[in-house]
């Protein structure tokens, strides 16, 4: 209550007179925080969660990835391990070729990129640590069918699409909260 | 023109005025910038409210059934969407009423680390809230200070756990990552840079007349009202009750934490402003003691550690970083049921967890602080004119995909 | 002759009225003003404001480019409306917004198409008429919101044009004329108007930011209540019209405070002669001064919440109205002393 009384005694002109001052600094030594992203943008952390693929070697199959998604975003396809360790596309009639050893058949997964939440558990459950992250994130494309990679285009990790622009990273400043100066 | 001539909303029987009723009816939203995803159907009498009534529901998104078809990890990001300025603390509830059912006690470190990021996502939140408020008086500067100002803290959870907003940081048994180098000296300043900005805020916002004038004796609610509709978080403390669930209940690390809560004697909206004001400084007092009496120790509990297997356990050395085990995908607790209670910024939310031996869990019921809030909108506004509309509903802090759920 | 004579005075007086300082100049006036209002508010908010369109030159043509989108945007007529007026109105409104600059002098040599003695009180009678189309605007579009911004305009303009009549008496008194250039001729020998009365300065700024609906008075458009108050319904050149309007009206009566009370083109001596020191020269002055009190004007978005309707009202009859009577005794007093 006393509080209230002091507030109405301290009276509407000073109340004013700070208001109109403090915008008046702020006028005159601007505080801008705003990255300019398309021009400069930021070197992100190690330990950003973007876009991330999967080591084909390393990777044994075990579907682990594909029960543990949240959105089920994950889809597990079937492949055949080639005798170099890599994987190949499963091809029909393959396996009837007459005196050939049957490839071994595996499991890859696929992530559909427009149901990806990116909460990394595929990351944690992943017995045998076979994915591979990277720190693109800023990534759209054209149309729905895009959002789902082959597994082919699914291993190659995407091109950060504002590469060209000035790298910044994020320092925390005394005046401005967050000042965005040049990645080493 | 009679205004009472056209009722576009046929749907709705309280649109159509009795006879001789000389109020008119005024639908404000669900597509209005002052409404929110909501609508607030509201009746006037001139320029003063005589009846409102919050039509909810428009972003209902059935979150609780999602998550109960589904396993007890994949609720972690579902929790969290529904109230996208408070995610940790939806995790942290939704965690402490497994970890309860799982009997599982994360270690002291664990415990630190997510009452660090519990206080970084109140510090966010109440932000988020102040910056609603100034744009619902009409002052644009408050809001994109607020929302600018959020950025240095959203900066330090994307430090800590590599994300911006939905973290999913805690599971079971601890937390997921450790605490990166480097990120107390970039905490410390970012908090020695939110003390310096108080002055600025008080100057343009707090101790603005035209402010005063607008929220001074506005939708005030006193104790025993504010007791028995039922309200929660810092709305309830603003009018005077001093309850905390972090004081009466303590979870994560605030047993051992020395902090005030903050309370106001009004209940009007201008408490309701200072009160976020207030609790962010008490935040990033708790932040500052956190920082200096983070214990040492694993950030996992030691029955999940040990759970892990040869792999996952070397690079837990290498980076830090907590991987699943396998028990995670297959978890089947045994039918019991537990409770969990989080002081979240917008008030405590409520989650109840009953689960039968199955793979799913059998109730998930969420009962979240703005659904709570909710019962202020019908009673408050009542009386006010038209213009404290905006000056009752911005204080509450209301978020309505979180009421919704 | 006779007739060459009439062509050229004709001739001369459409190019004040269009050219200088009339429509031309008030549109750029008010485009620029549009784009500094952004910067200005973007500078106090940690932010870029309009910068993507005409990135080179900080994005000066965003309000080029907003123009363009509202001259070919699709217009939509509402069903319930009151068609003619709902067309009608915006149109007279900008039109009375602009009149009252035939009878603002930029000059000492500056003719009018209707040459009089009463300038002062002919542009204030003028900037008074706006309002009404403003309520018309309401009434005709069959929205809640329109007409409830529309009964706000009302009584916000009955509440605060007394004032404003009340601090330009004051000026008069001290003046002793009705007419812009001998007041302009005043100030230049004895004293700028503000310092001379500085409370009725202090009132028609006030009643400035009320009439043009700048912050704290952003009250008729409250978006968190009336979405966008009189304007909720109208879309395409309509709405740029209307929303033009209250920066026409705030050009015209920033022309009339830095007449009134910054002393018009005052280092330039009323007697100057030629073309340059006669003509252009106390227009660009005067231009200047009016410009940056627009500026100061808009300054206070950054700053100000908005007040409730009710406090605005009480306010202009209980606190304003006593200040316009107040310098009215000051300068009642002021020609008694001198």
């Amino acid at each position: 209550m006393k509080d209230k009384e002091k507030r109405k005694l301290r009276g509407d002109v000073e109340g004013n007179a700070r208001a109109l001052a403090t915008g008046f600094k702020y006028l005159v030594e601007p505080n801008r925080m705003t990255l300019d992203y398309p021009v400069e943008s930021m070197k992100l952390a190690p330990n950003y969660r973007g876009f991330f693929t999967v080591d084909d070697k390393k990777c044994i199959g075990c579907s682990m990835c594909e029960m543990v998604c949240p959105p089920e975003a994950i889809t597990m396809i079937p492949r055949v391990v080639s005798p170099t360790g890599e994987t190949l596309p499963v091809q029909e009639g393959a396996s009837q070729e007459a005196g050939a050893k049957p490839a071994k058949k595996t499991k890859r997964p696929v992530v559909n990129w427009g149901r990806c939440i990116y909460c990394y558990f595929c990351f944690d459950i992943c017995p045998v640590d076979a994915f591979v992250r990277s720190n693109v994130h800023d990534l759209a494309y054209y149309n729905d069918a895009d959002y789902r990679p082959s597994y082919e285009g699914y291993l190659k990790l995407p091109e950060d699409p504002v590469k060209k622009s000035k790298k910044v990273v994020p320092r925390p400043d005394m005046k401005r909260g967050i000042k965005y100066e040049p990645a080493p | 023109m009679n205004l009472n001539e056209k009722v576009y909303d046929i749907s709705e029987a309280g649109s159509i005025e009795p006879e001789g009723d000389r109020t008119i009816a005024l639908q404000i939203g669900p597509s209005h910038p002052g409404s929110g995803h909501m609508r607030i159907k509201t009746r006037m009498d001139g320029d003063i409210i005589t009846k409102v009534d919050a039509d909810i529901g428009f972003v209902h998104r059935t979150s609780e059934w999602l998550s109960e078809r589904r396993q007890f990890i994949k609720a972690i990001p579902i929790v969290e969407r529904i109230m996208l300025p408070d995610t940790v603390h939806a995790n942290l509830a939704y965690v402490l009423a497994l970890e309860k059912i799982l009997n599982i006690e994360p270690p002291p470190r664990a415990q630190y680390l997510r009452s660090l990021a519990a206080e970084i996502n109140r510090i966010t939140s109440h932000l988020y809230g102040i910056g609603i408020f100034g744009i619902f008086l009409g002052s644009s500067t408050v809001y994109m200070w607020a929302f600018g100002d959020r950025e240095p803290f959203i900066d330090l959870m994307e430090m800590l756990t590599g994300a911006r907003i939905t973290n999913s940081y805690i599971v079971p048994g601890g937390v997921r990552w450790e605490m990166p180098k480097g990120f107390k000296e970039k905490a410390e300043s970012t908090l020695q840079y939110m003390e310096n900005r108080f002055n600025d805020y008080n100057d343009i916002w707090a101790k603005n007349p035209v402010v005063e004038a607008r929220t001074v004796n506005v939708g005030v609610v006193d104790r025993n009202r504010a007791i028995s509709l039922g309200v929660v978080g810092p709305n309830l403390r603003a009018s005077g009750v001093d309850y905390d669930t972090r004081k009466a209940s303590p979870y994560a690390a605030y047993k051992d934490i020395d902090f005030e809560v903050p309370k106001m004697n009004h209940g009007d909206s201008y408490d309701r402003l200072l009160i976020r004001i207030e609790e962010i400084k008490q935040s990033i007092r708790i932040i500052r003691q956190i920082l200096k009496d983070m214990p040492e120790g694993k950030i996992i509990a030691d029955s999940i550690y040990s759970q892990l297997n040869p792999v996952m356990k070397k690079v837990f050395e290498q980076e830090q970083r907590v991987m699943f085990p396998a028990f995670f995908n297959q978890m089947r607790p045994a039918a019991a049921e537990s409770i969990a209670r989080v002081e979240a910024g917008r008030g405590e939310i409520f989650f109840y967890l009953k689960t039968n031996g199955d793979k799913y869990p059998y109730r998930f019921r969420w009962v979240t602080p703005s659904f709570r809030n909710l019962a202020y909108f019908s009673d408050v506004a009542v009386g006010y004119r038209l213009a404290d509309l905006p000056a009752i509903y911005g204080s509450i802090d209301y978020f309505p995909p979180e009421a919704d759920r | 002759m006779g007739i060459l004579l009439l062509i050229i005075w004709l001739i001369q007086d459409l190019l004040y009225l269009i050219v200088f300082p009339g429509l031309v100049v008030a549109m750029v006036l008010v485009i620029l003003l549009i784009y500094l209002e952004r910067k200005i508010a973007a500078k106090v908010q940690m932010r870029y404001g309009p910068l993507y369109v005409s990135r080179k030159v900080g994005g000066a043509l965003q309000s080029v480019s907003d123009l363009l989108r509202f001259s070919f945007q699709e217009f939509i007529l509402p069903i319930g409306s009151d068609s003619i007026a709902f067309l009608m109105a915006p149109g007279f409104m900008f039109a009375f917004a602009m009149m009252p600059l035939i009878f603002i002098p930029v000059g000492p040599y500056y003719s009018y198409l209707f040459p009089s003695t009463l300038t002062i009180l002919f542009s204030v009678a003028l900037i008074t008429i706006t309002p009404i189309y403003a309520i018309i605007v309401g009434w005709a579009s069959d929205n809640k919101f329109s007409f409830i911004g529309s009964l706000r305009e009302a009584f916000l303009v009955i509440s605060y044009e007394i004032p404003l009549l009340l601090s330009v008496i004051a000026m008069v008194i001290v003046y002793r004329t009705l007419n812009y250039i001998p007041a302009v001729a005043f100030q230049e020998t004895h004293l700028p108007g503000i310092i001379l009365n500085p409370i009725a300065a202090l009132v028609f700024i006030i009643v400035a930011i009320r009439s043009t609906g700048r912050f704290p008075f952003d009250i008729t458009e409250a978006d968190s209540e009336l979405i966008m108050g009189l304007y909720t319904e109208y879309s395409a050149l309509f709405f740029g019209i209307g929303m033009a309007t209250p920066y026409i009206e705030l050009y015209a009566l920033s022309l009339i405070f830095s007449l009134l009370f910054l002393g018009g083109w005052w280092p330039v001596s009323i007697h100057a002669t030629g073309l340059l020191a006669g003509l252009f020269l106390p227009g660009i002055i005067v231009i200047i001064k009016a410009f940056i009190v627009m500026m100061v004007l808009v300054f206070l978005r950054a700053v100000y919440p908005r007040y409730r309707v009710d406090q605005a009202v009480r306010s202009g009859w209980e606190r304003i109205i006593y200040l316009g009577i107040i310098a009215v005794i000051i300068s009642i007093l002021e020609v008694i002393i001198i």
